[in-house]
């Protein structure tokens, strides 16, 4: 029984994957591949600078290093690994596609399984009828209110310290998801205010910025990315919801 | 808990434990793994997938 419940939630995951595959190849891939026309034009940067170092727009784009840029046939933004990573290249030799492909299969099944542990160990089931709350409840925690302080960023975005924006992003994120649960699930007044409270908090103390905003990456594709970026993890979630909550009734349900 | 005779609640309480812990578990080692991680495989691999749902990456 046990195992068909993570059985369940992981093949809701694989089913949200695929759509959000289809929806980022429409709406976010070209933005990326636009914007990383602009971070590839940047000359290497000292690795001793880390967070910083392929974001200045300071530095004057060498000729040399774009005829290597165009010759190459590394894309920029694989290109940049290399600066700071002895080795990269993508898993099992596989296609920019089919690694994105797995990175969504993995990514929908994982956020589908914690999706799913929130409902069992908080003991509220995951239906047809409230998988689109659950999903939304889960853009909320992940994608939208992280993004108040940290908006999804396009390659060569200037950016802080990434461990540091990691550490407040992963702590928001948990923040989140637990003040939505004592705001959405919890009736009592005290514990509605205490969620708030939760929620605003690393809002409150303030998200790490970088110290040089300025990027060779256009200003209106940065914009045109985040909506598309929370646009599409917002019907992936919604997609993941519903799923979970129809797979719930009619599979799990059954045996 | 108000359904009693559907499944995933009709399991008893100690295995729905069992079981959401086991599934959180699990689910944010995947996450970690496709999302966080700092490794360069993982990284140049899920590339696009961590841009677009907005994971703090490089």
């Amino acid at each position: 029984m046990i195992v068909k419940t993570l059985l369940a939630a992981i093949v809701a995951g694989l089913i949200a994957g695929v759509f959000m595959t289809a929806a980022q190849e429409l709406r976010v891939t070209p933005l990326i591949l636009h914007a990383e026309e602009f971070e590839g034009g940047e000359p290497a940067a000292e690795p001793a600078a880390a967070g910083h170092e392929e974001h200045s727009s300071l530095n004057a784009v060498s000729p040399l290093g774009k005829l290597l840029a165009f010759v190459s046939p590394i894309t920029p933004a694989y290109a940049h690994e290399h600066e700071h990573e002895e080795e990269g290249g993508i898993l099992f030799g596989m296609s920019r596609f089919s690694g994105t492909l797995l990175a969504n299969l993995v990514t929908g099944a994982g956020f589908s399984l914690l999706l799913a542990g929130i409902s069992l160990t908080i003991g509220h089931r995951i239906t047809l009828a409230n998988g689109a709350l659950w999903g939304a409840c889960g853009w909320l925690a992940v994608h939208m209110l992280p993004a108040l302080g940290l908006p999804p960023e396009l390659p060569g975005f200037p950016a802080a310290d990434l461990g540091e924006r990691q550490t407040w992003w992963a702590l928001t994120v948990l923040l989140s998801a637990a003040g939505l649960y004592l705001l959405a699930l919890r009736g009592e007044l005290v514990a509605k205010v205490a969620g708030l409270v939760l929620i605003a908090a690393p809002h409150a103390y303030g998200a790490p910025q970088p110290l040089d905003i300025s990027s060779n990456v256009p200003a209106v594709l940065g914009a045109e990315f985040a909506v598309a970026a929370l646009a599409t993890t917002l019907a992936f979630w919604i997609v993941l919801g519903v799923v979970s909550g129809f797979i719930n009734d009619r599979v799990v349900k059954a045996g | 808990m108000a359904t009693s005779n559907v499944s995933s609640v009709s399991l008893s309480l100690s295995d729905r434990l069992v079981a959401g812990i086991l599934a959180l578990m699990i689910g944010g080692f995947l996450v970690f793994g496709a999302g966080l991680a700092n490794s360069a495989v993982l990284h140049d691999t899920a590339h696009d997938t961590r841009h677009s749902y907005g994971f703090p990456c490089h």
